[in-house]
């Protein structure tokens, strides 16, 4: 008996369809969640903010989308992290690692590491948009790969000034940063955690907003 | 009466109540899934009417239940959805199969156009009417696609307004002034495109050239306009960082919207030329008689070699492209070619690799169409090593799926051997490599029967060879000596592949038309004698072209992942998860096969054309000299009327 010619084309569909599923199935699966939105505590110790900053860098900031942390040999796009704060405290003259890793987060092509092309999103602008105290965390993370964590959610640096810190916006002000949330999704709230201590004085004010998005 | 004429009667009356019938089923079926979506609102139970039971507290407790109810409904204040949701498959597979459908028979309906005009164009240049037939067998196929289109333009429309009516909202703020112009330009389409296919022979040639040609620029505009809402998703311009418009030129004319222009154009044409090509690789099948073959069988090269043509420069358009990702946002980038979507071109890989194989096998088998054409059969076997390796090159995976014990003894997900052709190095060679060889094997096709009779015939040659083993040795030198610089010298590095492969095509096709002018036929080419497993190559190219685009457009569009603008609007519905690819390849899977359900009607209908009129086949001859001749008793179907100038 002949196949009609309609019946075998529409088998050849058929089965090379199939095919390319049976490919797709084939390769790695997996399901890419957003991220989860991470509230920081108000009285978060260094080493929690250590931790959180850390989970930080793993989800939501997507850092190690470009960078590597612990590759020793072999091309890299973007900078290795490890050892970085001992690089961050030499890098710019007059910075303290805080104010470089700051730089580089809010406002990234300020300085470009040798040998490295510019590519460095802004962080705390969507699409990733990590709010203050999120970078915060991310820095105290960064200052144990090659040096000891300092940074408190009080810290101020060139980009920050904590509400209630010398310098700082009244509340509810144009340009005020947002209070630390009370409670934690993650890590619940202490009831009746001390008050933050004042930043050091001389902070900058943060800096002007950026210009509109993608003008070429 | 004989029973035969019963029956005929009796079928007769059956077919006359089956137009009837399906308009009623599908009327039913429409009312069916209408009243099924209704019934998905909250209605009150039934209740026995009040006055038909005592009242008890109970019923004095649901009365003013039912009051207070009221009160509510009256009182409820009027809210934006910011989602709605669509039955059984949810609303991102459903908006996803009717974007993708539509976007094939768009993609479709302005490649054919295109491809047409140009043939038509040889037609009237060459006096060649052969060209005239063809250019029009392709026009044929557009009047039912473009309604389809059309169709699912509308529906995929009404399905934004619905299921996504916050983000097509916003769309709308900034997209607005655009959408008049899109609106006049379809309806330009639809005015060009009825009197390019109705008044084929109708006017002066040139008019009708010109009606082609205007046919295309307006379709181009349409998908320009229709690229800027697209690109703006997924690297948005000309907005304040809370997402209000500033420019809607810069909104439009944002980093992807010139890539993606470029890419879609070419990329159209290629997937038009391969549906085409299956269009007539379905009717050789079919045909009764040598002469139809030998025509199907020029319509399906003739429609192969567009889609290769068109599909050699694609990779370049795809480097454009992405570079302009990078450009955007680095993050973007490296999601699609190091993170989560870095799988998925490993399947596309596999689908490239077998459109350059059935392509040049059709081309292999091609060459049997030509008398004495043995002398550059020899050469077929290095041409097939050269793409098979390529290929696996081209499919390695940079790290392995393995268990915890070859992960070990492969000393990490990375094969000691392997993992070297599994990075850009290894992979941008083979792909230049196979261009080049697939360019080859269309150069080798267009060479058989023919000797070269210029004076300088060994010069051309020779330089031709040079050329080739020239773009060859630099494409593979810079790949080796990509494995030994920095990631920023080597992304450089694929401009020159690309650079001397568009050189040596370029330079070696134009030698080649002036090394084979006047040249001697050694053989005829004997259109029509080819085996039926050259069209279903035909076919399997067309339905891997259809699922690339399936395919690609994922990687396009899930780029984005929980951003419905990236970075403006964010994803907030419960699909703003990214599938997995299994499941991605199977939605598009799903709608490949409706795609080929639906053009396999296309291609049904068109056929309908060629087949002689109704009562042709039922009537008696009419006697010569009997006066009245209908067109369907001349034997030549409607529509048929060919150009005599």
């Amino acid at each position: 008996m002949t196949i009609p010619h309609p019946l075998r084309v529409g088998a050849l569909v058929l089965v090379a369809t199939s095919f390319y599923t049976y490919v797709g199935q084939m390769v790695p699966q997996k399901e890419v969640l957003p991220p989860q939105e991470t509230v920081i505590r108000a009285d978060l110790t260094t080493d929690d903010m250590v931790k959180v900053g850390q989970e930080i860098m793993n989800g939501k900031g997507l850092c190690f989308t470009c960078h590597t942390l612990g590759k020793t040999e072999g091309p890299f796009r973007f900078p290795d992290l490890s050892g970085v704060d001992a690089r961050a405290m030499m890098r710019k003259p007059g910075y303290t690692d805080v104010d470089y890793f700051a730089e580089t987060i809010y406002d990234p092509n300020a300085f470009i590491v040798p040998g490295f092309n510019p590519g460095m999103p802004v962080i705390n602008k969507p699409p990733i948009g990590l709010t203050d105290q999120e970078i915060l965390c991310v820095i105290a993370y960064l200052q144990t790969l090659g040096g000891t964590p300092t940074v408190t959610l009080q810290t101020s640096h060139r980009y920050y000034t904590p509400p209630g810190a010398p310098g700082a916006a009244p509340p509810g002000a144009p340009g005020a940063a947002p209070a630390p949330a009370a409670a934690s999704t993650t890590q619940p709230a202490v009831p009746g955690a001390p008050p933050p201590p004042a930043a050091p004085r001389g902070s900058p004010p943060p800096p002007a907003p950026a210009p509109a998005k993608g003008t070429r | 009466m004989s029973n035969g004429v019963m029956n005929g009667a009796m079928n007769r009356k059956l077919l006359f109540i089956l137009g009837p019938v399906t308009g009623l089923l599908m009327f039913a079926a429409v009312i069916f899934v209408a009243s099924q979506l209704m019934n998905r609102e909250y209605r009150e139970p039934y209740r026995v009417p009040t006055a038909a039971v005592d009242a008890t507290p109970r019923e004095a407790g649901v009365t003013a239940e039912r009051a207070d109810a009221e009160t509510k409904a009256k009182a409820k204040p009027y809210a934006e959805a910011e989602y709605r949701t669509f039955p059984v498959v949810g609303s991102r597979v459903a908006i996803w199969a009717v974007a993708e459908l539509h976007l094939l028979f768009a993609a479709f309906v302005l490649a054919v156009p295109i491809f047409a005009f140009i043939i038509e164009v040889i037609g009237y240049k060459t006096g060649d009417m052969r060209y005239d037939r063809l250019a029009y067998e392709f026009t044929k196929l557009l009047s039912t696609s473009f309604s389809l289109t059309a169709t699912f333009g509308a529906a995929l429309t009404f399905m934004l307004i619905i299921l996504y009516p916050k983000f097509t909202n916003y769309l709308m703020s900034v997209f607005s002034p655009t959408f008049l112009p899109y609106i006049g330009l379809f309806f330009f389409e639809a005015f060009f495109l009825y009197t390019y296919y109705y008044g084929w022979g109708k006017f002066h040639p040139l008019v009708h050239l010109g009606l082609g040609l205007g046919l295309n620029l307006v379709g181009t505009g349409i998908m320009m306009i229709a690229n800027a809402w697209v690109t703006f998703m997924t690297s948005p311009a000309g907005i304040s960082d809370q997402g209000a418009v500033l420019s809607v030129r810069d909104a439009i004319y944002n980093y992807t919207w010139m890539p993606i222009n470029i890419h879609r154009f070419i990329a159209n044409i290629a997937f038009g030329g391969s549906v085409a090509g299956a269009y007539a690789a379905f009717k050789f099948l079919q045909a009764e008689t040598d002469e139809e073959r030998a025509h199907y069988d020029w319509m399906g090269y003739i429609g192969n070699f567009v889609a290769i043509s068109a599909f050699l420069p694609l990779p370049f358009a795809g480097y454009y492209l992405a570079k302009e990702i990078y450009a955007f946002s680095q993050t973007l980038g490296l999601t699609m070619m190091g993170g989560a979507f870095s799988w998925l071109f490993i399947v596309q890989a596999v689908l490239i690799g077998n459109l350059f194989l059935a392509a040049n096998y059709y081309l292999w088998l091609g060459m049997g169409r030509v008398e004495g054409v043995q002398p550059l059969q020899k050469f077929i076997k290095y041409l097939l090593a050269g793409v098979t390796l390529c290929f696996m090159i081209w499919a390695t995976p940079r790290s392995i799926i393995a268990t915890v014990s070859e992960l070990r003894a492969m000393g990490g997900g990375t094969h000691p051997i392997l993992g070297y052709f599994g990075v850009m190095s290894a992979k941008n060679t083979a792909v230049n490599i196979l261009i080049l060889t697939t360019f080859m094997s269309f150069l080798l096709y267009r060479r058989t029967g023919k000797v070269a009779t210029v004076s300088w015939a060994k010069m051309g040659h020779a330089t031709q060879l040079a050329i080739f083993a020239a773009a060859a040795i630099i494409v593979i030198s810079l790949g080796v000596y990509g494995y030994f610089v920095e990631a920023t010298v080597r992304i450089g590095l694929s401009v020159p592949q690309v650079s001397s492969v568009l050189f040596a095509m370029v330079a070696i096709t134009a030698i080649d038309v002036f090394l084979f002018r006047g040249a001697m036929k050694t053989g005829e080419v004997r259109w029509g004698r080819m085996p039926a497993v050259s069209q279903y190559v035909l076919i399997f190219i067309a339905v891997t072209f259809t699922w690339l685009m399936g395919l690609m457009g994922y990687i396009r569009s899930g780029l984005r992942q929980h951003w419905h603008v990236y970075g403006v609007v964010r994803d907030t519905s419960v699909d703003a998860f990214t599938p997995t690819i299994g499941f991605a390849t199977r939605v598009v899977s799903v709608t490949v096969l409706l795609f080929f359900l639906l053009i396999g009607f296309v291609f049904w209908l068109t056929s309908l054309h060629d087949k002689p009129d109704f009562l042709v086949q039922t009537k008696p001859p009419v006697p010569k000299g009997s006066g009245h001749v209908s067109p369907g008793f001349t034997g030549e179907a409607p529509g048929e009327h060919r150009r005599t100038a």
